[in-house]
């Protein structure tokens, strides 16, 4: 178990390391001398010349990722470029906003997912599941940044009932996370279904059902514990991806998480706080997934006992 | 994991969510008189040695004094932490007296050692100042910047409250440099203390102090209590809200929510129609021109029919139309409200005729596609096709390249390497240097004469203005640089932006400088 | 069993509406999507009989840049779906077919793949390449195959196991011909609805990047974009935000009717 857990580690790391390495590569080939990017519209070439020095940039690339490594691992992103301040400080300052709206959104969207993914399976093949089926999928197929731009124009301008963006207070959550969690709560719920469908195919549920249990009192009794475990860990993952921010619905919502941050950062070209915000969210990815094997070393005894998954 | 455990997390996870909020809302205690701004991005700093762009400037001169500075609505110079000074007649020495009573918000007193501490600090490389190439002019700088000298031998501090800078050349308009904020008097025990976290934790001599700073939400500035003037400023507080769009702005301004406001373009047209709104609204034109660049080294450009036909075939009126009137179409490079500019240059009007002759002449076929280099930004690409629909009359086919601000200026910069950008110059200094020698000398190839121009006449002129002190001598040989410019039409002259906001009837005294934020220290709020 | 289920016939008859009206964009558009038509210039006009679905702040043709929208978003979604499958079937066959450590090395690299923050990279990426059609379909390419590996991957060992594999396999066909003729055939129809799902998926794609200023430069009528240039409209001009919308949501979902009407007639 010990032996798994550490390879997973390692894993994790290689993932860490390779996510730095790309970042790195990729703010090496930027078509733009950052010293310009630093400096602005005005600067002229001697200015230009004392910052790259300053920078390191006339050093080779391997010695610049070296000091990038290592000053990464004190936990120092560098600064960014425009807003001139730290990124590690940046994206402590963003997380809170972003962590909120990603645990609203994904308990949202687990509750809509459940609830349409049971009521499809209780009612199989009859006009309901059809229903949901289609439901869902036209959820699935939403533009995530135009449905939010819908329910602004139509629940903010309109209606006058919402905040119109911004992070102001619990109302100002509802409309961006009914945004998120609409396509990931029908994506859930064709999972859920499909794994309730499995599941209720098995002996052990055929055997309840032999003893005179309702279909549905088995569906909710026996079967849901297990069916629940793939999207279980589906959500944990996804969770990561949530937490690491949510590009469009952050920017159409002006919300102010990292997402927006990412999204100025890569709109400026501001290699810094571009590297740091992808470190980070490739850092949340691997946490995620390194809880999420533990869940299943927990939850699943051959490995525990140190058969090979 | 059971349904009820389940079920328990995701009300948890509600119940956690519906608690938080913003973090602890700003509040203030009645009868505070605050002025509550918004805009979209976050200040980039508050480091007067760093910030070099307008949100920037607007806080650090709330924060920070220099010792001359321009007039509220004008930028004509005034007294700050200097009360009065004297410049040698070769303009080589300027000599500054300040006040004694300027003291920064820890309560320290401002001396002529915290402007010079400020402007070593902005040479110095390692602060990687943009503002330094302004300061190079000093008696001594360069070996300060080299590392040869601990401080700059020609800033002298003959006693605590005098200052003289000794120039190593005649330079007119070097005491316009030291109403930037870059040489702004800043304490020096506290910038070494937070090194380049000053920027969080600013303290300077003006009339208000850094009270909260959280990114993406808000900046709060409070009145410092050892401001020099007395009764100044008007205002206990200020909050900009960050994160807020123009059009957010725009909601929270008719919700009463925020006391300034720009105007969405959209609504643009239902303000001007109404009285009420009308006359509340606040303008004043830029000096800025905004400008298609053509490459004078790259063919086709390289002919001037072609830059003089892109002129004549470029609607300016269209462009304006899409700002809703809210510019000037530019006939020259210079622009109204500059020292310098005169109203009798004649540019170019929308003739498609005219530019057609042009390019036939000129031997340019049908289906040339030119590539624009451009900001990727909603406003210029908006414009950016309607230039394009035009050229489009005439046989052209643009190619639009939007990119990101820094590859944007790298590129310009590389020599045969961008036939046309599309960019705007903002004054800094109110004089005509500022635009003609900066833009069109060769001596700024591969710096910011990014169209590659070259006429040794206008070079000859402006060597010969640069260092004459008597005005009207000096705007006459700029004039005449201007005028063979136009002629030789490196540029394609667009427009000179119009600035307009929206006040609430209850701010007083906001009024917006043409080349520097609006300084806050005597707006006021009459009670509603 | 049926040979095609009702949801897929309504899927495949909306992406082949789709593909009708890009093929003759020309002869159904009523105008030229770039050039300035409308009598109105600098604001928005709402719909009129002339106009119907409204014109832009430029002059322009809304529904007419809507119907030539739909060969930018075709041309990108198709290409960035052969682009991600050609990946995606080449790792997943090989890492199938061949098991051991084939199978481990490629698998290891998808993990590796899916564990990346891939929209923040895509953005990233196309924002250092520069906006277009080429670096589009690069970042598509990269961060999406790994989906299709892992499933197709999973298909290929099923199917190796079955007995007409075992039976070639043991009479000493060459696996060049294992793979081609038999293990492909039998992979196919899982591989048309993974491309199914793979091109809404690229349509999505595609328009978020569009709205973020990333996608195919102007005076390209790209749906994603008309959304974003209509951002400063939304008060005033809703439509304008509203019916590209509505073009994307079309074109999704029938790409996902057809794909997951197949998966679900198969019971998955």
């Amino acid at each position: 178990m010990l032996a798994y857990v550490l390879r997973r580690l390692g894993f994790g790391i290689v993932v860490l390391v390779g996510t730095s390495i790309i970042t790195f590569i990729i703010a090496f080939v930027v078509p733009a001398d950052p010293a310009v990017t630093i400096a602005g519209a005005k600067a002229d070439p001697q200015t230009l010349a004392l910052i790259r020095t300053q920078l390191g940039l006339n050093q080779p690339i391997y010695v610049q990722y070296a000091r990038y490594l290592a000053r990464v691992v004190q936990g120092d992103l560098g600064r960014s470029y425009i807003l001139r301040q730290s990124v590690t400080r940046l994206i402590a300052e963003r997380f809170p906003a972003t962590a909120i709206l990603a645990l609203c959104a994904m308990a949202l969207s687990l509750v809509l997912g459940v609830v349409m993914g049971v009521v499809a399976a209780a009612y199989k093949e009859r006009a309901i599941d059809n229903i949901l089926l289609v439901v869902s999928l036209a959820l699935i197929s939403l533009p995530v940044f135009w449905l939010g731009t819908m329910l602004l124009i139509g629940a903010g301008f309109y209606l006058r009932s919402f905040p119109l963006g911004g992070f102001s207070g619990a109302r100002s959550l509802i409309l961006p996370t009914i945004t998120l969690a609409l396509g990931s709560g029908g994506y859930y719920s064709r999972i859920l279904h499909t794994s309730l469908g499995e599941v209720m195919g098995q002996d052990y549920i055929r055997t309840a059902l032999g003893k005179g249990l309702s279909r549905r009192q088995a569906m909710l009794k026996h079967a849901m514990a297990n069916a629940l475990l793939p999207l279980v860990t589906l959500a944990g993952l996804d969770l990561a991806g949530l937490l690491s921010g949510v590009v469009l619905t952050e920017t159409v919502f002006n919300w102010p998480g990292i997402g927006r941050l990412a999204f100025e950062a890569i709109f400026n070209l501001d290699i810094p706080l571009i590297m740091g915000t992808v470190l980070f969210s490739a850092f949340l990815i691997v946490v995620a997934n390194l809880l999420v094997d533990l869940l299943y070393v927990w939850l699943d005894p051959r490995i525990r006992l140190g058969e090979q998954p | 994991m059971r349904n009820a455990d389940f079920l328990l997390l995701c009300a948890l996870l509600l119940a956690v969510a519906a608690a938080c909020k913003s973090g602890p809302p700003v509040q203030f205690p009645p009868g505070t008189r605050v002025l509550w701004l918004a805009a979209a991005d976050d200040v980039p700093t508050l480091d007067p040695a760093v910030g070099y762009d307008s949100a920037s400037w607007a806080y650090e001169q709330a924060i920070f004094d220099t010792l001359v500075r321009y007039g509220d609505a004008n930028v004509e110079l005034q007294p700050d932490l200097a009360l009065s000074w004297e410049i040698s007649k070769d303009a080589t020495r300027l000599t500054f007296h300040l006040r004694r009573d300027a003291r920064f918000s820890n309560g320290r007193p401002v001396t002529g050692a915290d402007v010079k501490y400020a402007i070593e600090r902005v040479l110095k490389p390692s602060t990687r100042s943009q503002g330094a190439e302004y300061y190079r002019g000093i008696a001594g700088a360069a070996d300060f910047v080299a590392g040869r000298a601990r401080q700059v031998a020609g800033i002298e501090l003959p006693d605590p409250y005098t200052i003289v800078f000794h120039l190593t050349g005649p330079d007119p308009i070097f005491i316009h440099k030291l109403t930037m904020p870059f040489a702004a008097a800043v304490p020096r025990e506290v910038t070494e203390k937070w090194g380049e976290d000053f920027s969080h934790h600013a303290v300077g001599s003006g009339a208000f102090k850094l009270s909260q700073w959280i990114s993406g939400q808000r900046l709060v500035l409070v009145r410092n209590p050892y401001y020099f003037a007395g009764g100044l400023p008007k205002l206990d507080a200020v909050v900009e809200l960050t994160g807020v769009n123009e059009e957010l702005q725009w909601l929270k301004y008719e919700a009463g929510e925020i006391d300034v406001s720009s105007v969405p373009s959209p609504e643009f047209p239902a303000v001007m129609k109404s009285p009420r709104l009308k006359a509340l609204t606040i303008h004043n034109v830029t000096v800025t021109t905004n400008y298609l660049g053509m490459n004078c080294q790259m063919a086709p450009f390289t002919d001037v029919r072609v830059r003089r036909a892109f002129n004549y075939a470029i609607d300016k009126e269209k462009l304006l139309a899409l700002l809703n009137g809210r510019g000037v179409v530019a006939r020259g490079v210079l622009p109204p409200g500059l020292p310098g500019y005169t109203p009798d240059v004649t540019g170019y009007p929308y003739d498609p005729g005219r530019a057609q002759r042009l390019l036939e002449e000129a031997g340019v076929r049908k289906g040339f596609a030119p590539v624009l280099w451009m900001r990727a930004d909603q406003t210029m690409l908006l414009l950016a096709q309607s230039v394009q629909q035009d050229l489009a009359l005439v046989g052209v086919n643009l190619v639009l390249k939007p990119v990101a601000w820094g590859p944007l200026l790298d590129a310009v910069r590389q020599p045969h390497n961008t036939q046309m950008f599309m960019l705007a110059w903002e004054a800094d200094f109110p004089d005509p240097e500022n635009f003609l020698e900066v833009l069109f000398s060769k001596r700024q190839w591969r710096s910011n004469n990014d169209t590659f121009f070259y006429d040794p006449q206008v070079d000859r002129l402006m060597a010969e203005a640069a260092p004459i002190a008597d005005l009207a001598r000096r705007f006459e040989l700029y004039r005449e640089a201007e005028r063979i410019i136009i002629g030789q039409a490196p540029w394609v002259f667009l427009y000179h932006p119009v600035n307009y906001l929206i006040r609430q009837p209850w701010v007083h005294d906001y009024v917006i400088n043409p080349m520097r934020p609006t300084r806050l220290e005597k707006v006021w709020i009459s009670p509603h | 069993m049926k040979r095609i289920g009702a949801m897929e016939l309504i899927g495949l008859l909306m992406v082949l509406s789709l593909m009708v009206i890009a093929a003759t964009a020309p002869l159904i558009a009523p105008h030229d999507p770039t050039r300035a038509v409308a009598p109105t210039y600098g604001e928005p006009a709402p719909p009129t009989r002339a106009f119907p679905l409204g014109t832009d702040e430029l002059g322009r043709d809304v529904l007419s840049r809507i119907i030539y929208g739909a060969r930018i978003s075709l041309t990108v979604g198709v290409a960035g779906m052969l682009v991600t499958m050609t990946i995606g079937v080449a790792i997943g066959l090989a890492a199938g077919f061949f098991r051991g450590a084939v199978d481990v090395v490629l698998m290891r690299f998808t993990d590796v793949m899916l564990t990346l923050p891939a929209l923040l990279l895509a953005m990233a990426l196309v924002a250092v390449l520069s906006p277009g059609l080429v670096s589009i379909l690069i970042v598509i390419g990269l961060v999406s195959w790994t989906t299709v590996a892992r499933v197709v991957r999973a298909e290929a060992m099923s199917v190796s196991q079955r007995d007409f594999m075992l039976a070639a396999r043991s009479l000493g066909a060459s696996p060049v011909r294992l793979i081609a003729r038999h293990l492909l055939p039998n992979v196919l129809p899982l591989i048309v609805v993974m491309a199914a799902l793979s091109t809404s998926g690229t349509l999505l794609l595609d328009a978020a990047l569009s709205f973020l200023g990333l996608g195919v430069p102007p005076p390209a009528p790209s749906w994603g974009r008309m959304i974003e240039e209509a951002e400063l409209y939304f008060r005033v001009a809703p439509w304008l935000a509203a019916f590209p919308g509505l073009a994307i949501f079309y074109a999704v979902l029938g790409f996902n009717l057809f794909g997951y009407g197949y998966l679900r007639r198969q019971g998955r």
